[in-house]
């Protein structure tokens, strides 16, 4: 069995193109593993999987060195290059129509590839055609239909035929399940499975659907615009993603992430040059340094390599042990307990527990508005210390729970909004208006003069909260702690707020602490999860396992508690 | 200049009658006083007829026994009474105002001395503090506005102090705490508009309050004798030996006292209308 290896590969598709379609691929593939590749449409893995079969259009330019068994592919002629193509490397093309010729049958054109590449008679090829057909599950009278008459599932299920026709040693599956209803979609999966265990050949499975590649490969590898982001165990990848695009992807599978709302990575590609990160126009997490250098492939921890300046996604405010003891006469209230918590950059937090646990509290004391009795708390390497990370651009900002009382009815919507930009003295007046506006218009209110005039106690409970959250958003924060923010509201107004701030986080990348005590509420947006019980915190972890399946007594029992909301709500 | 005209007229529209009745009596006092400061004949000084005339064309309220005008001095005391009013009353609301924003923001030391001197002041009857102190100062009118704003400060200072302290809790202070917002700021965004309703109220209150304060003052002998305040001519009059054993007393000593209590009952008037105006939660 073969081992293959590509090193520096760069592939230009022409000359005077900016981008390169792949840049600086390296990876190895070692005899009987698989290999997924994924990222969204247009990232290059098909590109990849072309060049290693040497398919590629004349005009284009490849550089660097795939090796199969220490045997350079690049150089070689283009007929040295047929007697590896098939024989030793095979392709499954992407499922479609004119992949197949439409007028000859599929047993046809099987047996030509037969008779093409091993040097069989037409008999014997015809013959080895049913046996394939019969291993991948297909009956024999099929190999008679013309391509239009088979179904998607079958379709591809001869494409896979074809493509272990010359007992390739390295299969390429490019897209095996596209367009595949779910049921055809596992066929294929348990297809592909049992025949690479039973013929042993290694597999590079390409997809864009996530679970396809982490239920056929043990590594896989993340594309985003040509360039390889991220790499390491599937699982691994896939359940704690390091790169801000890998986990971008994961948001968006809702195999992944079931209970959670879909939310695609937004922003458009914008790359300039080469010399700069790709990812930079759509990432949450950038700084100006990533405009001007290319993050290159490192090993941050044992088997997890990732592309980034950063080294991966920051943390960007940690915790650690905070304490706070309110006293009262009745004695003294441990509102937080050593409490540790880490929030990473574009990334929501849910904190969750009772009333009276705690959590207002820690939340405080992370964006420094209580002291806490003993412990810090850093936001981007900076310790928190009173105002100091609200005060400024790029801080932390807090929505508070009662949009009456958060915002002063007295002045006028615009003086609400200005007004941290007014202490700030940043700005010209004019800009500062400007920038009212557009925090405004984000949060889907009128900005125009008769609005901003406007007195606060004209609006709503609900168009309060969106001016709360406006003023919070001219700061640009970077973290945003949203307390209880919609528990005040109706229930539509509470979903319209909070699908606002989601997009808004989403399409801003700032990341988020969102305080609740609904666990259903939680799981519909975050990505962790902290349970806190009586000022301690009890358990945290993702999203999607705290909130289904916690190990905690506390956690359980709010879960409980939430079975029975919802069986009175029926 | 339409719109101004229109939004005073809105302005207007607010009151209730009895509130615009208040206003027209000010107007008119207003006037009143504006006439006999600006006409400069000194009537009110100066005997104009014979000692103790009865109402006529030529003196609507009559005469005082050295024949003076009695309505040129009513509109020389308007002059004195409003001004005094207004003086002390803006005088104690400011300054109380500003001692209690202090108190109620920085708390501690400072509020706990605010608070017992508020105590103190209150404790003590005024009309006799007021009496000491008016003797103490000397009599003039400066003086008057100087001694009625020292005992009428506790008032807008509590009002302010009690306003401030539940306003510092309100979750848009401590936001703008938390972007570095100073005393400054705050004073001048959400402190002070928010105390200038109920500040406004306590003021007019302290008006009347004020120009009562004068007249007795004034009636006890204890204002400024060259100034023909209401009080003084109250006091001039009642004085005057056998007052009531003829008709004098019908315009001498009425003439001050229904100039008085048209004032108080118009700024009363006025007061309880502000008081609804400002109310915003309503």
């Amino acid at each position: 069995m073969a081992t293959l290896e590509l090193s520096h590969l760069f592939v230009r598709y022409r000359q005077d193109a900016a981008i390169n379609a792949v840049h600086d691929a390296n990876f190895s593939l070692s005899p009987g593993e698989s290999l997924g590749i994924v990222g969204e449409s247009g990232s290059g893995k098909s590109t990849l999987a072309m060049t290693v079969m040497g398919l590629l259009e004349a005009k284009t330019t490849v550089t660097g060195s795939i090796r199969l068994d220490g045997t350079e592919l690049t150089t070689m002629t283009e007929r040295q290059r047929d007697g590896y193509r098939w024989r030793r490397i095979a392709i499954a093309f992407q499922n479609s129509l004119d992949v197949l010729n439409p007028v000859m049958t599929v047993g046809a054109q099987i047996a030509e590839a037969i008779t093409r590449h091993m040097a069989l008679d037409r008999e014997s090829a015809d013959e080895r055609a049913r046996q394939l057909f019969n291993m991948v599950g297909l009956e024999a009278k099929w190999l008679q239909a013309y391509p239009h008459e088979l179904s998607g599932g079958m379709r591809q299920k001869a494409l896979i035929a074809m493509s272990l026709s010359c007992k390739p040693e390295i299969l390429i599956a490019d897209e095996p399940t596209m367009a595949l209803d779910s049921e055809s979609k596992a066929e294929i999966i348990d297809l592909l499975k049992r025949l690479q265990s039973e013929r042993g050949f290694s597999m590079i499975a390409i997809s864009h659907e996530l679970q396809v590649v982490s239920a056929l490969t043990s590594r896989i590898l993340v594309m985003y615009t040509g360039n390889v982001v991220e790499v390491g165990p599937t699982r691994a990848v896939l359940e704690d993603p390091l790169h801000p695009y890998t986990r971008g992807l994961t948001y968006a599978s809702p195999s992944i992430h079931p209970f959670r709302d879909m939310w695609g990575i937004p922003g458009e590609i914008v790359i300039t040059e080469e010399t700069q990160c790709p990812f930079y126009s759509r990432c949450t997490q950038r700084i100006p340094a990533c405009l001007h250098q290319h993050p290159a492939l490192e090993t941050i921890r044992p088997d997890r390599q990732v592309a980034c300046l950063r080294g991966g996604i920051v943390t960007l405010l940690t915790g650690v042990a905070l304490n706070k003891t309110y006293r009262t006469a009745g004695g003294a209230i441990r509102a937080c307990d050593q409490c540790d918590i880490a929030i990473r950059a574009g990334e929501v937090v849910a904190l969750i527990g009772q009333s009276g646990s705690g959590k207002t509290t820690l939340a405080q004391m992370l964006c420094g508005i209580t002291r806490p009795d003993t412990g810090t708390a850093v936001f981007d390497g900076r310790t928190i210390l009173g105002n100091s990370e609200t005060r400024r651009t790029g801080g932390v900002q807090m929505v508070f729970q009662d949009p009456l009382s958060a915002t002063n009815e007295a002045l006028s919507i615009e003086q609400i909004v200005r007004e941290p930009l007014d202490i700030l003295r940043s700005d010209t007046m004019a800009q500062r208006t400007a920038k009212v506006r557009s925090a405004l218009q984000q949060v889907q209110l009128p900005h125009d003069d008769l609005f901003l005039r406007r007195k606060g106690h004209t609006l709503s409970g609900g168009q309060r909260q969106r001016v709360a959250i406006a003023r919070a958003l001219v700061m640009e924060p970077r973290l945003m702690i949203a307390d209880e923010i919609s528990s005040m509201l109706d229930p539509s107004t509470a979903a319209n707020i909070l699908r606002l701030l989601k997009g808004l986080q989403n399409l801003l990348g700032f990341s988020m602490l969102y305080i609740t005590h609904d666990i259903a509420l939680a799981r519909k947006i975050a990505d962790t999860a902290y349970v806190m019980h009586k000022g301690r915190l009890v358990e945290h972890g993702p999203a999607s396992r705290v909130l289904t399946s916690p190990n905690s007594e506390e956690a359980k029992r709010l879960l409980r508690k939430l079975g029975l909301d919802s069986s009175y709500g029926r | 200049m339409n719109t101004r005209t229109f939004h005073t007229c809105a302005f207007l529209e607010k009151f209730s009658t009895y509130g615009k009745i208040g206003i027209a009596i000010i107007i008119i006092l207003i006037c009143l006083a504006g006439y006999s400061l600006f006409a400069g004949n000194d009537m009110h000084m100066i005997p104009s007829g014979e000692s103790l005339e009865r109402p006529s064309i030529a003196h609507w309220l009559g005469t005082d026994d050295l024949g003076i005008d009695i309505l040129a001095q009513i509109g020389h005391g308007a002059t004195v009474s409003m001004s005094v009013g207004f003086a002390s009353a803006i005088l104690a609301g400011v300054g109380g105002s500003v001692i209690g924003i202090f108190a109620g923001y920085f708390g501690g030391t400072a509020d706990k001395i605010v608070t017992a001197l508020c105590d103190i002041m209150s404790a003590i009857p005024q009309l006799p503090l007021m009496i000491v102190l008016g003797a103490f100062f000397g009599s003039s009118t400066a003086n008057i506005i100087m001694v009625i704003a020292m005992i009428s400060w506790v008032g807008p200072a509590r009002t302010a102090r009690a306003k401030v302290l539940s306003m510092r809790n309100e979750t848009f202070i401590v936001a703008a705490h938390s972007y570095g917002a100073g005393f400054a700021h705050l004073a001048y965004r959400h402190l002070i508009p928010g105390i200038m309703p109920i500040m406004l109220v306590s003021v007019i209150r302290i008006v009347s309050h004020a120009i009562v304060a004068e007249a007795g003052l004034s009636f006890l002998g204890l204002g400024d004798p060259l100034s023909k305040s209401w009080g003084v001519i109250l006091n001039r009059s009642l004085n005057f030996p056998g007052i009531y054993f003829t008709d004098f007393w019908k315009w001498w000593i009425l003439s001050p006292l229904v100039a008085l209590m048209l004032l108080v009952v118009a700024i009363a008037f006025i007061g309880r209308d502000v008081e609804r105006i400002v109310d915003t939660k309503r």
